[in-house]
């Protein structure tokens, strides 16, 4: 385990009945990231997690989180972390401040709840109950108690999906605070955009198993997925074109304006490209150019879209 | 114990915002003490309402056990309440605690009121005993709370809960003497009730009120309550679950029995000692047609 890694997993595995749900992967967290476990419903995200927040039992394999073992020593781990889950509850008639409160109790360090609703935008709703809450009030209550013992690492299991876009970027705004705060965050979302967005580092996993993991960045650039170039003329393109370095496939649509590229290269293509049409005097109307994103990755890994 | 007295201040204002609660803890069991009252033309004879008072108190206290304590066990446990709880440091235990003390802070009014009715309306004199009979009462309480929680740790969902609590509610309030007087019952089922855990209720606070007996004198029915507590509380937090994914084993739910052991083997050592005497014996002196021993208190003057 690297000095600056708050989280080591080695062959880590979890078996439900007859059901692999995590087949013996291995990563490592390091400090003041945001660590993304990207994957559709049941690619075993959400067992990696609870097993690393002391919630359950793993079948196999060695984790460590925060120096401390999750299955052995998870008392001491949960009093250490903050964790939003994917889906819980509080009781109905229980106010917003008097939860906080409440959850304060439970750990040996604790922040002002009022700092956390003022920060949560929850301070005009402090007297309100639970059952009263929109879900995007919910979700931020949910974030407020994760931060309650002011852990520095963080556990958010998708935390936004069932949230319209609005409320959504309002989660990515407060998720992107944890990070300028240096707390190291494992995001498990099966949108992309969230992790494209948010997350330093990104492992896609499908079926149990850790298909790829590295920045987004870096799993764009490896991937086979040729970027895509589309120029559109003023005029109909009459002439043959050349090969273009890196071109791997050309094409013309009916019309005879837009040219379509895919090359592995996109930048020395275009180029190219941008020198042919000049000399040819064509006039240029408009310039797309198009990277594999992380959708793209994924597919391209698994053979599956992200939300089947 | 910060989380300790956490838990209890929020359970308390919770149980004091929810109807349920106060039409269950309050008005319902106060509905049944005015029923039975008049059936039993209880403002005529003062010793009348006793009967009433160890009829209505047992009911309040099973009936928050099985369903206060085990219900709402269930609700939470399917709502995803216990799992936000689970992802933090405390354990099972502060939780069914505080379920336990507040239990008691709610119930303990309406025993006030009742028995505050009951000498002022019915002109009963107060409880020589009270704090023995309060004593009693928590025991009581406790001891079925830890079965209602038993088996609630049993049930898998709601549905399951509803149908094993009625199937513990029911015998006990109807074979208990609770709602139908023990000497109209044919022999038979006068020996079953010996094994019922809801007669040990009404008998222990019949015979508190009536014959001002210290809780010493009851000390095999206060043993048996709290042997039924502590079991129940272990067993409790052995089956705890926080969420409605954890199922439980089939077998597991024999655990249920052995919160019920200690009142069977009470059961039969009472069979076995008024084995040749008439069973509507049990458990009240013969010839007296009431369920307990009178040590005269009726006898004295009333109180205005």
């Amino acid at each position: 385990m690297n000095t600056d890694s708050v989280i080591s997993v080695q062959a880590l595995q979890k078996r439900y009945d007859k059901v692999e749900a995590v087949k013996g992967i291995e990563f490592e967290v390091r400090a003041g990231e945001v660590f993304g476990l990207l994957g559709p419903n049941g690619a075993g995200k959400t067992s990696t997690v609870e097993i690393l927040e002391g919630l359950r039992p793993r079948t196999g394999g060695e984790a460590m989180v925060l120096g401390f073992d999750p299955e052995r020593q998870k008392q001491q781990l949960k009093d250490r972390i903050g964790v939003c889950l994917q889906a819980t509850n509080l009781p109905a008639k229980i106010r917003v401040q008097e939860s906080l409160d409440l959850f304060s109790s439970f750990y040996t360090r604790h922040v002002s709840s009022e700092k956390l609703l003022q920060r949560m935008q929850l301070w005009e709703k402090r007297a309100a109950y639970y059952e009263t809450l929109s879900g995007g009030q919910k979700q931020r209550l949910a974030l407020a108690l994760a931060l309650v013992n002011d852990p520095q690492l963080l556990f958010l299991d998708e935390p936004t999906t069932g949230l319209d876009p609005q409320i959504r970027l309002e989660i990515h705004k407060l998720i992107e605070e944890m990070r300028e705060e240096k707390r190291t965050v494992v995001l498990t979302t099966h949108y992309i955009e969230e992790a494209e967005r948010l997350c330093d580092r990104v492992a896609i996993m499908d079926e149990g198993k850790i298909v790829a993991i590295g920045t987004p960045a870096e799993l764009q650039k490896n991937s086979r997925t040729q970027s895509q170039i589309q120029i559109t003329c003023a005029a109909p393109i009459t002439q043959s074109w050349p090969q273009w370095p890196d071109a791997i496939e050309t094409s013309l649509d009916k019309e005879g304006r837009t040219l379509t590229v895919f090359s592995s290269r996109p930048a020395r293509t275009l180029f190219e490209i941008m020198r042919w049409l000049d000399q040819q005097n064509m006039q240029l109307e408009d310039v797309h150019l198009k990277r594999p994103t992380l959708e793209d990755v994924f597919v391209e890994l698994t053979g599956k879209k992200l939300r089947e | 114990m910060k989380s300790y007295l956490a838990l209890m201040k929020i359970d308390l204002k919770l149980a004091m915002r929810m109807r349920s609660v106060i039409f269950f803890n309050y008005l319902f069991p106060l509905m049944f003490f005015f029923i039975f009252a008049s059936l039993y033309r209880a403002r005529q004879d003062p010793k009348l309402i006793i009967r009433v008072l160890a009829m209505v108190i047992p009911l309040g206290i099973v009936g928050n056990g099985l369903f206060g304590a085990g219900m709402r066990a269930i609700q939470e446990r399917e709502l995803g309440v216990l799992r936000r709880y689970k992802v933090t440091p405390i354990t099972p235990l502060p939780l069914l605690v505080a379920s336990m003390v507040t239990a008691w802070f709610v119930f303990m009014p309406y025993i006030l009121v009742v028995l505050s009715i009951s000498h002022f309306y019915y002109h009963l004199p107060w409880p020589e005993n009270w704090p023995s009979l309060l004593v009693f009462i928590s025991l009581g309480l406790v001891a079925f709370r830890s079965l209602g929680m038993v088996i609630a740790s049993t049930a898998n969902n709601m549905q399951e809960g509803q149908i094993l609590i009625q199937l513990f509610y029911f015998p006990m309030i109807f074979l208990s003497g609770a709602t139908i007087p023990m000497e109209v019952f044919p022999p038979i089922l006068q020996r079953m009730s010996q094994f019922v855990p809801a007669s040990y209720l009404v008998k222990g606070i019949k015979d508190m009120i009536s014959s001002n007996q210290s809780i010493g004198a009851e000390w095999e029915l206060v043993v048996v309550l709290i042997v039924a507590a502590a079991v129940g509380l272990t067993v409790g937090l052995k089956l705890f679950r926080w969420e409605k994914e954890e199922k439980i084993r089939k077998g597991a739910k024999l655990w249920v029995a052995a919160v019920l052991v200690p009142f069977l083997i009470w059961g039969i050592y009472n069979y076995v000692k008024s084995k040749g005497a008439a069973p509507a014996q049990w458990p009240q002196q013969k010839g007296t047609g009431s369920l307990h021993r009178d040590n005269g208190y009726a006898h004295r003057p009333r109180a205005s």
